[in-house]
Formats: C-alpha cells, sequence, structure tokens
C-alpha cells in the first residue's frame, strides 16, 4: 500500500518539482497539500497548490490554506527574485477551477493524522508554521505520525537566505524550534545535502523532451530559478535540489548518511534561523540547551547523481 | 630581511608551543608578547609567556593586558590546559613582566613598525581596545593571523562558536569590522590531519629529542588529555601552534577565500558563532543588506577564511623550530 503523505508548501518552483515527483511516485499517496507562505505569500502559494494539482490531473487532492504569518514575527516578504513574481518562474498559470479545504492547514493536518494513526508522513518542505500550529493544537499527532520529513535547516553548512541560516528555518525559526524538538520521529533534509544534489543544464532539458504535463510545465518555469542559481553562484551551471530532495528521503532514504543529533534554533542575533546540532564532543561545556532536546535525524550526505536520476526517471517517463 | 611580529596571546600550553615556534624562526623579530584574559588569568598567562621566552634564550618583553573580556564574564580553560595551563608543569619564570599595558604596547608596537605581523592567540580582548583606542593603527599592520572562530563548521566550546571568539564575542566582533587584515585560522583546520599522533609526538620527543621537543610535548599533557576524553580527537590538537604556522609561512593555507565575516553577540545558543557569508548571500535580501550593512559600506570582504592547511608542512615547520 502507497504510504500516505501530506505536503506543506510553498509553491514555488522546486516545490512545484517536489509535489510532481511525490504525484509520479506510486510509492507514495499525496492525500493533500497544505499551504503555507515563504517562495510566496500564503494566499499565492495556495493557489498555486490547486493550479499544479489540476496541471497534473489530480484536483481531487485537497488544499488547506495555511498561516499568512510566522508564530512570532511578521512574514519577511516572498523571494520574487528566486521564483518569480507569480512563485512559477512568471509564466502566469490561469486561475484554478478548484477551491482549497474550507478549513486550516493546522486543522486539516491534525485531522488527518488523529484519523489514521501510524499512517501518515508529514513532509513540511516551506516554512515550519502550519506544523508548529498543528503540534499546539493537537499534541497528540506526536505519537500519531509516522513520521516527518522536512526540507530545510543547514546543519553544518553555509547559509542561503543569511549567511548563518537556510530559507525555511529562517522565515520562522520559533516555529523551527518547536518543531525539531517535538520528540517525534522526524528527519530534516536541509542544505547539507541539497547543496550536494546538482541538476545541470543537461538534465533540465530532459523536462522539455518528455512529453507528460508534469514535465512540461517544470520545463516551463525552470528556467528563471535556474537563472537565479547561476546568478548568485557565479560558476555554477543549473540548479540545486532542494524541496525534491525530502521526496527522495522518503523513496530511498539508502541515499542519504544520517545522523542523529539534537537540534536547537536560534531565534536571536544575526545568526537567527541556524539550525545547530549539538554533535556530542568538544562542545559540552554548555550544553544546557541541548539537553533532553530529541535527537532528529540529520541528513549530512547524498548520493546526490542517484537522487537525480531518480527524479528524472519518475518526471520525464510518458 | 626580518619580518617583525608582535604576539597577543592568553598563554597556556598550545600557545607557548606557538610563541616558541617564532621566536625559534631566524628571519621573524618578536618585538613583544601581550597577555590577555583567557584560558589563563593574565598572571599565569604571562609566567608561561615569560618561561617560554626564557626556554628560547630570547629577551622578548611581556606585557600585561586586559584581565576581564569587554563585558562578559571570564570562562577560564583550566579543565583543558590544566591548573597552570601547562599540564601541571608548573613551569616557573626568572624574568618579571615588563612595565606597561599591553594595549598601549600593541598602539606603540605597531605605530613604530609599519609591515607588522599581529598574531592574536587568544581573546581579541586586548586588539578591540587597541584598535578603539587608536584605529589608525590597522593601516599599519600587514597581516593580522587570528587564531579563532570555526567557519560554519561545530564549535569546540559550544555547539556553535570556538573557545577564543566566543569568550569575548564584542570584542572579536570589533577587531573583525576594524579593517585589520584578519586571516581567520578557525578551529576546524588545527584538528583532525593536522593533531600530533603517538608517532609524531614519539618522533618529537626520542628522535629530535631537544629541550624544545620535549617542552612540546610536556607542557601539552592536560591539553593531550582533554582532546581525546573531551573533545573525542585522536592526537594532540595544537590551534595556536598551526595559526602560527600559517603566520611564519602564509603557503602553509593551501585553500583559503574572503568573505564578509560578523561574530553573533546577541544569539541565545549562538554567542560568538562565526558567521561566514560563505555562498556569498548579503546582497541578495533586503534583511541580510540591513543587518550586514555594518560590514559591507566598508567595501569588498576583508577577512580571508582558511579553509585548508597543508598538514605534513606544519608539522615540518613544528619539527624545524624544535631543532633550532
Amino acid at each position: 500500500m502507497p504510504r500516505k503523505i501530506i505536503i506543506d508548501t510553498d509553491p514555488g518552483v522546486d516545490d512545484a518539482m517536489a509535489i510532481f515527483f511525490a504525484l509520479r511516485s506510486p510509492e507514495l499517496d499525496v492525500i493533500g497539500l497544505t499551504t503555507i507562505f515563504g517562495n510566496v505569500h500564503t494566499s499565492l502559494a495556495t493557489t498555486n497548490a490547486l493550479r499544479l494539482l489540476e496541471i497534473a490531473g489530480r484536483p481531487d487532492i485537497p488544499v488547506a490554506k495555511g498561516s499568512d504569518h510566522p508564530l512570532a514575527v511578521p512574514f519577511g516578504g516572498p523571494v520574487p527574485f528566486v521564483h518569480g513574481d507569480d512563485g512559477q518562474g512568471n509564466v502566469h498559470l490561469p486561475a484554478p477551477t478548484t477551491a482549497p479545504l474550507d478549513q486550516s492547514a493546522a486543522a486539516f493536518i491534525v485531522e488527518q493524522v488523529m484519523a489514521a494513526p501510524g499512517a501518515i508522513t508529514l513532509v513540511p518542505v516551506g516554512p515550519l508554521t502550519n506544523i508548529a500550529l498543528a503540534l499546539r493544537l493537537e499534541p497528540r499527532i506526536i505519537e500519531r505520525v509516522r513520521e516527518v520529513v522536512l526540507m530545510g535547516g543547514n546543519a553544518l553548512a553555509p547559509g542561503n537566505a543569511t549567511p548563518a541560516a537556510e530559507a525555511n528555518v529562517h522565515n520562522d525559526p520559533e516555529a523551527a524550534d518547536v518543531v525539531l524538538g517535538a520528540g517525534w520521529p522526524i528527519t530534516m533534509v536541509g542544505l547539507d545535502v541539497t547543496h550536494k544534489v546538482h541538476m545541470s543544464g543537461a538534465h533540465l532539458a530532459q523536462y522539455a523532451q518528455a512529453a507528460n504535463p508534469l514535465a512540461q510545465h517544470i520545463a516551463r518555469i525552470v528556467p528563471f530559478y535556474r537563472a537565479y542559481f547561476e546568478r548568485c553562484f557565479p560558476g555554477s551551471e543549473g540548479i540545486y535540489v532542494h524541496d525534491s530532495s525530502a521526496i527522495a528521503y522518503l523513496l530511498d532514504p539508502g541515499l542519504f548518511e544520517t545522523r542523529q543529533w539534537p537540534i536547537r534554533v536560534e531565534t536571536q542575533g544575526i545568526s537567527r534561523g541556524k539550525t545547530w546540532p549539538a554533535t556530542g564532543s568538544g562542545n559540552d561545556a554548555h550544553p544546557a540547551a541541548w539537553q533532553g532536546r530529541p535527537p532528529v535525524n540529520v541528513c549530512i550526505g547524498v548520493d546526490g547523481a542517484r537522487l537525480v536520476a531518480l527524479e528524472l526517471e519518475r518526471l520525464t517517463r510518458s | 630581511m626580518t619580518r617583525k611580529m608582535i604576539i597577543d596571546t592568553d598563554t597556556a600550553s598550545d600557545d607557548a608551543v606557538a610563541i616558541m615556534m617564532a621566536l625559534q624562526t631566524p628571519d621573524i623579530e618578536v618585538e613583544a608578547i601581550t597577555v590577555v584574559a583567557g584560558n589563563m588569568p593574565v598572571e599565569q598567562g604571562s609566567i608561561n609567556a615569560r618561561y617560554t621566552v626564557e626556554l628560547c634564550g630570547k629577551h622578548v618583553p611581556v606585557y600585561h593586558g586586559a584581565d576581564q573580556p569587554l563585558t562578559r564574564e571570564i570562562y577560564r580553560a583550566y579543565f583543558f590546559h590544566g591548573p597552570d595551563g601547562m599540564g601541571g608543569m608548573n613551569y616557573q619564570a626568572k624574568t618579571p613582566p615588563a612595565e606597561g599595558h599591553a594595549v598601549e604596547v600593541l598602539i606603540d608596537t605597531i605605530k613604530a613598525n609599519p609591515g607588522i605581523i599581529l598574531v592574536t592567540l587568544g581573546p581579541l580582548t586586548n586588539v578591540a581596545l587597541a584598535v578603539a583606542k587608536a584605529p589608525e593603527i590597522v593601516e599599519n599592520v600587514n597581516r593580522c593571523v587570528v587564531m579563532g572562530g570555526a567557519a560554519n563548521v561545530v564549535g569546540n566550546i559550544t555547539p556553535a562558536a570556538e573557545y577564543n571568539i566566543w569568550c569575548d564575542p564584542e570584542a572579536a566582533r570589533m577587531v573583525f569590522r576594524s579593517g585589520l587584515p584578519v586571516e581567520m585560522v578557525g578551529w576546524e583546520v588545527c584538528r583532525g590531519e593536522a593533531n600530533l599522533s603517538d608517532a609524531d609526538m614519539r618522533f618529537l620527543k626520542e628522535e629530535i629529542n631537544t629541550p624544545l621537543a620535549h617542552f612540546t610535548v610536556d607542557c601539552n599533557i592536560s591539553a593531550l588529555d582533554a582532546n581525546r576524553n573531551w573533545l573525542g580527537d585522536p592526537g594532540l590538537g595544537l590551534p595556536d601552534p598551526v595559526a602560527m604556522a600559517i603566520a611564519i609561512d602564509p603557503t602553509l593555507c593551501t585553500r583559503q577565500s574572503k568573505h564578509y565575516v560578523e561574530v553573533e553577540c546577541d544569539g541565545t545558543y549562538t554567542r560568538g558563532m562565526t558567521v561566514v557569508d560563505q555562498l556569498n548571500v548579503t546582497p541578495y535580501d533586503t534583511a541580510n543588506v540591513a543587518m550586514w550593512q555594518p560590514l559591507t559600506q566598508k567595501g569588498a570582504p576583508h577577512i580571508t577564511v582558511c579553509w585548508e592547511i597543508d598538514a605534513r608542512r606544519w608539522k615540518d615547520l613544528l619539527y624545524q623550530t624544535v631543532r633550532a
């Protein structure tokens, strides 16, 4: 039986790729999308989620709109220079014909997880606000969830939103500290690995060659996103694979090397949003803040070539 | 042609080996050693520094400096270096400390010696006070080699921070922002392959077998123990000597790049983190632009981060200096 997942998402070019990657993987059953601010505002994220499901021929999958704002502070704003004004590489899709549920993302997550103990995997690939709200709404989801696999954070890698922090966690560090400390089975797929997963121009060209509408959509939206990477990382070519790496973890955890480390998320100062692991050696002079924190399964290594091959195989076959 | 150097240090065992390396390098002329609070109280660090100078048969003045960080409570590293900082060897110095305050000496010495190399082996309190009082001295410093920080990697005193920077983060921030041509030799390049193995230590004591070779190993007995049992690292880590080796021979650093580097002073968990803009993202986000303006408004990145060293050649340089 395919594994039931809820993707919490702020689409987003790489979110679209991740959602489509999941939809075209028979091992996974996407039972809903929940939306969040991040790459775009939550309202646009919701519209885009509906559009993506239509393109994929899956308008039956429910979409629940999430929080407009981080837990503690105003939203810092979308990143049109990365994903386009429309979050989809400025291709300006038509309005969706479907509508979101009349239920918040957090309420949807709680309802689904509570109704199917041990069955639902949460896959947040945006800021963790909805997940933190769901935890506050119903703490028993900690025992009822199957697993949480998130894209976000940087354990021992430099940041991409700020020099210290990864974008998803930086957008709501307070929520991330709650989610990473909740004591449920949780895997962090962060920049430690996603900056080692590289999709080249030649790889990206394969989307345009594929006949299916999902690959065709990716081919349309990815050039804008690719241009951002090549502008920001001079000398680079192609893109890093962020959100899809979380989907790949669900399909084949063997692609990754992991460590079990407790993590704190900095909420103050210039390093706000930095996820710091206590790696257990050499730094226990002041461990109080990490003591009692549950271990997080932190991805620190990845077979990037195999991951890219897996995603391309799923998305480009007819 | 000799090169002038001034060393600021919280002299415990690895500082002592670093000082020895400088003193034993023929083309390096150490103008002064200034002592700062850190691993050890200034009084003890001063004894250790003076003993090291005497052991090398040199006459370099040792000055006392700040005995507290700028704003933080001092946190000593007795647990790492032993009660005397020298592995319990209790070395005694015959010479007294020199008259004058380290901060004044840093300013005067740098002013009198354009092109001087400044090497810092401890918290940056003295240097911060010097650049605060006389900001113009930065122009005279050819290189400022800092043993400190951890460039986006795990720290050694907290998960986020290396001890020297963590001990006085405000001072470190001042120094990093001062315009001094800082070369950051972080903790991470001073461990692993850079550690002296058991065979390396046997080689020092049994093959080289000079008083300085014995000193190098003997004063680090506590550090060796702490390295193994507390850090969980094999061998003897010698961060300050690695930084000094790079100060003596810059080619020992085999990969480096310039970045904006900010020191975290406000973090709940990340005090003293050296935040390196490794991916050069500061221009791309309005929040970054505002937060990083104190650095970016001064022009291009000027902090050189050392990413890799030639471990074999650093050890060769150490061996060469203990033979001399």
